[in-house]
């Protein structure tokens, strides 16, 4: 009775701010409630969670979301291995370097977002103007749906590099500096120790970064909301930007909030699936 | 400075390093400096086919620098590694096939057993029909056939020595280093591990050198004896050497335990004795009084008061101690080293 007691506040909190809203949006899934009900709730059973299934822009949107994650964390993670590999050497100025990196983490990711928004501006950013500087001609970067989607992924790309790299190097640092000695001696190249030692010694690491990682990136919302809107074309929109413009600009709150709970289930089977892959190969090693 | 050399005792047991080569190391004025400070400074060693040297000094006296700059862990600032008489200073660690026993055993804590002791023979393209023959081998031999699915963190400290061992002599190397491969196991243990270590290391064909700060297991495991202190090799030498002539006042405290009593005489010599050297006599001698005792069961230290300073004699454990205690020794077994530098005279 008393380990219940202590538990309360913690409880009480998990269930005020992850319980209930979860049960209120599951219960606004079940309602139409929009400007067509004069934003009064209308009980409608599961005529939202019909629509979702057929909703060409939400699986639209869920693949682009999926794409768009895979593709960021997976550079992130090579491009954070290597930052954290260089990282991990010993030479002048590292400790400077070590906290430079960290910078672009460290900014807010609105002002990030309409930093890279001057920076793909078409034709007066920098890189259309270094473009134009070689005689070439400007590129729209935020209004061809294949460009704008790049451009989402490098801004994102280069602000949570130094995470991974962060995390990365934490885990290189746990790594004994004799299991390469001991490598080198009995004829490894350093290549080899990357895959042979570093890696795999590195997985539990790994799998906290792409948890982190994954979890943030099919949540991405306000990178790009600022950079591209979601366009052109709602190329670049994502699930969390979609269920924002249900929301907030079709005013239609029942089904933004169906959209809100078809990412979420998503998101628990990906996070099932990646605990499950975890688990079977750490049996498997 | 003496510096003899026990033959090669080259016999070929079935053992898993059988088909190492036989070799001997020769190291001419090796040096190595961090930041201007000299860590190694002219070291002169030789070790002869199928010998054990053991390097034995104080820690920070270079011992295990001497190791990794031979493996090619650390660069050799200056002097010559010749490992059959080819100078290997430049080459690269995996190049010169030699193997070392880590102090931490640096065993890989994701592989198996197995998959530790095989991991290198794969790097060096060893076929798997031969890896598991010399692998089924070297458990055999050093009985850890029945742990060859275990993880490191899944073994007691000696097996992971024993597997850490089983790794060096899977190496097949022209050379054995072991840096204070011992020093995580408890007495106990290394007792027993001694014996074995000595059959092990004998058993193959290279040269081993083995470094340690415990003098009873240099004595125990090594034909030989290197003493290092501040990057300088003070005396080589058989055990029995180093303990019946040490080279200079450093040795003579550093090896024999209880430490050899040390009395300064007038003429700027100083006189050194064993502990266990020292009798009671009649007449004439040291008069002595006794400030405390250990019992040791069959034997006991005594701390002593003297006209020349404190004194330790081991005697026997039933000795009865008269008033008029009264000490001497025979001349045989006197020491005597310059108060300046220290050397013997």
């Amino acid at each position: 009775m008393s380990a219940l007691l202590l538990m309360a506040p913690a409880l009480l909190l998990l269930l005020a701010v992850f319980v209930w809203p979860l049960l209120d949006y599951a219960w606004l899934s079940l309602q139409a409630q929009s400007v067509f009900t004069g934003l009064e709730a209308v009980p409608v059973g599961t005529l939202n969670w019909q629509r979702l299934l057929v909703d060409g822009r939400f699986w639209q949107d869920a693949w682009q979301t999926l794409r768009f994650a895979a593709v960021s964390v997976g550079l992130e993670l090579v491009a954070g291995l290597a930052i954290a590999l260089l990282l991990h050497q010993r030479w002048r100025g590292r400790g400077v370097v070590r906290s430079l990196a960290l910078l672009p983490w460290a900014l807010p990711t609105t002002v990030m977002a309409l930093g890279w928004r001057w920076i793909f501006n078409d034709p007066y950013g920098p890189i259309n103007g270094l473009l134009q500087l070689l005689g070439l001609a400007t590129l729209p970067f935020l209004a061809a749906p294949e460009l704008a989607w790049l451009a989402t992924v490098v801004a994102d790309v280069w602000k949570t590099t130094p995470f991974v790299a962060l995390l990365l190097l934490a885990g290189l640092q746990m790594i004994p500096g004799d299991l390469y000695e001991a490598f080198a001696l009995e004829g490894g190249t350093p290549w080899q120790g990357l895959w042979r030692i570093t890696v795999p010694l590195l997985r539990p690491y790994i799998f906290i970064v792409l948890l982190f990682r994954l979890a943030q990136a099919l949540g991405v919302f306000d990178l790009i909301a600022v950079l591209t809107g979601g366009g052109p074309a709602s190329s670049t929109e994502s699930l969390a930007v979609y269920a924002y413009l249900n929301a907030m600009r079709f005013l239609d709150f029942g089904y933004s909030a169906t959209v809100m709970l078809g990412m979420f289930l998503l998101l628990l089977a990906g996070a099932g699936g990646l605990l499950l892959w975890r688990r079977q190969t750490e049996v498997r090693a | 400075m003496t510096n003899t050399s026990d033959p090669a005792k080259a016999t070929a047991t079935a053992t898993a390093s059988e088909h190492s080569t036989a070799t001997s190391l020769r190291l001419e004025g090796l040096c190595r400096r961090i930041g201007g400070r000299a860590i190694l400074d002219g070291i002169n060693l030789e070790v002869a086919a199928g010998e054990c040297l053991a390097l034995l000094g104080p820690s920070g006296c270079g011992k295990s620098t001497v190791l990794r700059v031979i493996a090619g862990l650390d660069p050799c600032d200056g002097g010559r590694i010749l490992l059959d008489g080819r100078d290997i200073s430049e080459q690269k660690p995996a190049r010169r096939r030699v193997a070392m026993v880590f102090q931490s055993y640096a065993l890989y804590p994701h592989l198996s057993v197995e998959r530790n002791l095989s991991l290198g023979m794969e790097l060096r393209g060893v076929g798997p029909e031969q890896r598991e023959r010399e692998l089924v081998a070297v458990l055999e031999l050093l009985q850890l056939s029945a742990l060859r699915r275990r993880r490191p963190a899944q073994l007691s400290g000696g097996q992971r020595q024993r597997v850490a061992l089983a790794r060096a002599l899977l190496r097949k190397p022209r050379l054995m280093l072991l840096d204070e491969p011992m020093s995580n196991l408890d007495a106990q243990l290394r007792e027993e591990l001694r014996p074995q270590l000595r059959a092990i290391l004998r058993g193959g064909r290279a040269p081993a050198i083995y470094v340690t700060h415990d003098q009873q297991e240099a004595m125990g495991i090594a034909d030989r004896i290197a003493v290092l202190q501040e990057g300088r090799l003070q005396q080589c030498g058989t055990p029995q050497e180093l303990y019946h002539q040490p080279a200079n006042l450093f040795v003579a405290g550093f090896i024999g335990r209880p430490q050899i009593n040390l009395l300064p005489q007038g003429d700027g010599t100083v006189v050194g004795i064993r502990p266990e050297h020292l009798r009671a006599v009649g007449e004439g001698g040291l008069a002595v009084q006794v400030l405390s005792r250990e019992w040791h069961g069959a034997s006991q230290l005594l701390l002593l008061e003297s006209a020349q300073g404190p004194l330790r004699w081991t005697c026997d454990g039933n000795q009865t101690l008269g008033d008029d205690l009264r000490l001497g020794w025979e001349r045989r077994h006197e020491h005597r080293f310059r108060q300046a530098g220290g050397e013997r005279c």
